[in-house]
């Protein structure tokens, strides 16, 4: 009766702990309504979609999927889930397999002046998602062996508190969120013309 | 309801409580608070002069508190009967009423709650439900916002007999509100509240917006549902009717509702589940349907009653499907919503079967039950001569027998089902099961094993899953050991440790114990009686180092007539693994322990004489004298 039955999609991301209660979802949509990356961010986001992609097994397109790569896992659709399902531990989950199915991020995401970084360790206290390690490695007109910060591109959200955090501003966001760009951003607010707030 | 009160053969008592039941089934005594309304009853016309005087206005809870009502007060125009009472909570002892009742002289206020005794014979369970205060979900603001009502206060509002006589407004200011969203499965369908579906939202909520769209034609309507149920006779082509009327709905669960606080309109935010796109829609008032729950008393109304609660607290039917009105107390009926959620159809439906079940207990001047109930050797109970035991009462499903130290335990024969849990409980063998006496099943088991019993395996069947499993393996040619000698008896928590001990000493082969699934139990626990006496049984075999799978705990169904036909199979190939020599010498090796074990079995009175009469079948039967 019984019969050989390969491993789904649906069961890699169940066997990641956090995926585990993926069936679970009956597409009501509350924890789209309720993200504020949906919200303020990305209108294309939207968990409920990714969930119902990793049951059907779409893979390919669960891994393209912008909502796999922006989950800061802050948990507000969580404690909204009537069926009690971890959303952002399924999302991340997902995450964790595109990542070793080679896939990555498409976020600008914080990058090492590895010429002036110290290796103070600052940034690897700071850091919500645990990206920044400490590693030994050879760098250019400093030497075979340096030891200083990396970031794995895969878990860095690109929030930034690692570069506010910089003594030596030695790590950053590219574009338009590094510290040149920002400083520039805060001169145009402050030289433009006050505005009267009236009741 | 008039009807039913004036009716010389119905007594309704309201504002009562039952206290009390004892007796069982034709011969039920109820012990009744009736509490004191300050009102003679018999001399209160309902004239309602007092309500006109009282000075105290507390909030009518018939109209969830939306409108005011005198401390003395009915709670609406057509009750029954038509009786005034007072808050006593509430009363400032003005004694106004007194004067306006004049010569009447209805008002008394030194009533107290009477305690009384009625001899009943049968009794309908029918408390109905209660409902979810939506207040604990701060995401719908319910209490915080004025214009976020419950489905039973929109009903109220849009009552003609309501407290703004049928006109919609909303609480805010009063205006008549001209877009209203409703929200299905608040609290229900939700983990974190109440898991199940709360079953008739999906209709009142079409009612309610069918209702509302034919009295304000221009009223613009949102439904939001995960999923709509119209699983019913003329349901679904409500639900027709409603969309063509234009009333919206949208497939999404709003996860925030949030309020100007100018204008008091709401904006409700949810996933548009088909276009896949968050909205955010202004509305002048929401609904939120609540869910069904259990009423609150639920609990101690099943401990009144002595009947079980299924998951969640509604009380538990005798059977889900074959006997959905009975309780597995005889004489106690369920009608309605208590029994689990279900619509005005469905109760009603349900009110009319156990009004005629009750009916049959009370036409009856006789009431039958089955013969195989358990009876107590008074002489042999040690709680007689003032020991410490009642097992048998623990064991007892249905709570029918009495224990109390100094005195042997009683069976109340009427509530007793006839399991034998007791009878196998009990550790000095005091209780028997007429029909199914140690003596009778210890013959059997003499007779099953009389030769070669080393190649036997003697299946004990519970009578309702396993023995028609085993006729199911029969009557569908499913091949199985002809070795196997099966046992019935009622129920696997008569299986008592005693019979194996004694099958194990006579030199059987294997000993299957089988029952039914734990949830498919016949007598409510006896499956569960009899499975912690199987985890002990499998752990002192394991002790004495019995090979294992010679005794075997299974739970087969009367639909799997192939399992037991495998699991029969199983144990032969066991049985054929073991060397001859060394079966042999296991069971001469256990026979000691056993023989001491099932020694107090021998005890039991009339056992001898079904041995000898076992001893004689057995002669007949080979030949041989034994």
């Amino acid at each position: 009766m019984s019969h050989e039955s390969s491993e789904t999609f649906a069961d890699q991301v169940r066997a990641i702990p956090g995926g585990e209660h993926l069936e679970m979802c009956y597409s009501c949509g509350t924890c789209v309504s309720k993200c504020m990356i949906q919200h303020k961010f990305e209108p294309e986001y939207n968990p409920r979609r990714l969930i119902r992609k990793a049951m059907m097994g779409m893979k390919q397109e669960a891994f393209g999927d912008k909502t796999t790569w922006l989950c800061s896992a802050c948990d507000l659709c969580y404690s909204a889930c009537p069926q009690e399902i971890h959303i952002s531990g399924v999302l991340l989950a997902i995450r964790e397999l595109a990542i070793q199915a080679g896939y990555t991020t498409f976020l600008k995401t914080a990058v090492v002046d590895e010429l002036t970084c110290v290796a103070c360790g600052l940034c690897v206290e700071v850091c919500p998602y645990e990206a920044i390690t400490l590693v030994e490695k050879p760098v250019m007109f400093r030497g075979k062996a340096v030891t200083v910060a990396h970031v794995d591109p895969n878990r860095c959200m690109a929030c930034g508190l690692c570069a506010a955090s910089c003594r030596s501003a030695s790590i950053g966001l590219p574009d338009e969120f590094s510290n040149e760009a920002v400083i520039e951003n805060l001169w145009e607010w402050m030289r433009s013309p006050v505005v009267e707030v009236t009741e | 309801m008039v009807d039913a009160a004036r009716h010389p053969k119905v007594d309704v008592r309201t504002y009562t409580e039952v206290e009390r039941v004892e007796g069982f089934v034709g011969n039920f005594k109820v012990q009744l608070r009736e509490k004191s309304r300050y009102v003679i009853a018999d001399r209160c016309n309902g004239c309602g002069e007092c309500a006109k005087v009282c000075p105290i206005e507390v909030p009518n809870y018939f109209d969830m508190n939306l409108a005011p009502r005198k401390a003395i007060d009915v709670p609406m125009s057509q009750s029954v009967p038509l009786v005034y009472s007072i808050d006593m909570d509430a009363c400032i002892h003005c004694y106004k009423c007194v004067d306006a009742c004049g010569k009447l002289e209805a008002i008394d206020f030194s009533m107290e709650d009477k305690l009384v005794w009625e001899d009943v014979g049968s009794i309908v369970v029918a408390t109905g439900y209660s409902h979810f205060d939506p207040s604990v979900m701060p995401e719908y603001g319910y209490g915080r916002y004025p214009n976020v009502v419950t489905a039973i206060e929109m009903e109220r509002l849009n009552n003609s007999a309501g407290p703004t006589a049928g006109n919609l407004i909303r609480p805010s200011d009063g205006a008549n509100p001209k877009r209203l969203a409703i929200i299905n499965c608040v609290g229900s369908r939700d983990k974190r509240f109440n898991p199940w579906c709360s079953n008739f939202c999906c209709m009142y909520a079409i009612k309610n917006a069918i209702l509302l769209k034919q009295a304000y034609p221009d009223m613009d309507i949102t439904v939001y549902y995960i999923d709509i149920r119209t699983p019913s006779k003329g349901y679904e082509e409500f639900y027709d009717r409603a969309r063509k009327m234009d009333i919206h709905f949208t497939q999404g669960r709003p996860s925030l509702i949030t309020e100007d606080p100018e204008t008091r309109n709401l904006f409700v935010h949810s996933e548009d589940v088909a276009l896949g796109r968050v909205t955010e829609r202004e509305y002048d008032m929401v609904m939120l349907n609540q869910a069904a729950i259990p009423q609150p008393d639920a609990d101690e109304m099943s401990s009144v009653l002595n009947i079980s609660q299924s998951p969640g607290g509604w009380f538990m039917e005798y059977h889900p499907k074959l006997r959905p009105i009975d309780t597995p107390t005889d004489g106690i009926f369920l009608a309605g919503a208590c029994q689990g959620i279900k619509d005005i159809p469905a109760s009603v439906a349900q009110g009319s079967a156990a009004a005629a079940r009750a009916g049959r207990v009370l036409h009856a001047k006789e009431w039958e039950i089955e013969p195989v109930v358990a009876v107590v050797w008074e002489d042999r109970c040690i709680s007689a001569k003032g020991k410490k035991c009642g097992l048998c009462a623990k064991a007892c499903p249905y709570g029918a027998i009495e224990y109390e130290v100094g005195k042997a335990a009683h069976v109340v024969t009427a509530k007793c089902h006839g399991c034998g849990g007791c009878v196998a409980e009990c550790p000095h063998n005091a209780i028997t099961q007429l029909h199914f006496t140690d003596a009778q099943i210890l013959a059997q088991i003499h007779a099953l094993l009389a030769e070669k019993p080393e190649e036997k395996i003697l299946a004990f069947r519970c009578n309702w899953c396993s023995y028609p499993g085993a006729d199911l393996a029969g009557t569908s040619h499913f091949e199985y050991s002809a070795n196997e000698r099966g046992l019935r008896v009622m129920c696997a928590a008569r299986m008592d440790a005693d019979f194996i001990y004694e099958a194990f000493r006579l030199g059987a082969g294997a000993v299957l114990y089988s029952g039914c699934h734990p949830q498919d139990c016949h007598y409510i626990t006896g499956q569960r009686v009899g499975a912690r006496r199987a985890e002990r049984l499998l752990k002192a075999f394991e002790k004495m180092g019995m090979t294992p799978g010679r005794f075997r705990v299974e739970w087969i169904s009367a639909a799997e007539g192939d399992k037991y036909a495998r699991v029969i199979n199983e144990m032969q190939a066991t049985l054929d693994s073991i060397p001859k020599e060394k079966l042999l010498e296991e069971i001469e090796r256990l026979r000691p322990q056993m023989e001491k074990r099932a020694r107090r079995m021998r005890e039991t009175p009339q056992v001898e004489k079904a041995l000898e009469y076992s001893r004689e079948l057995e002669t007949a039967m080979t030949g041989k004298e034994v």
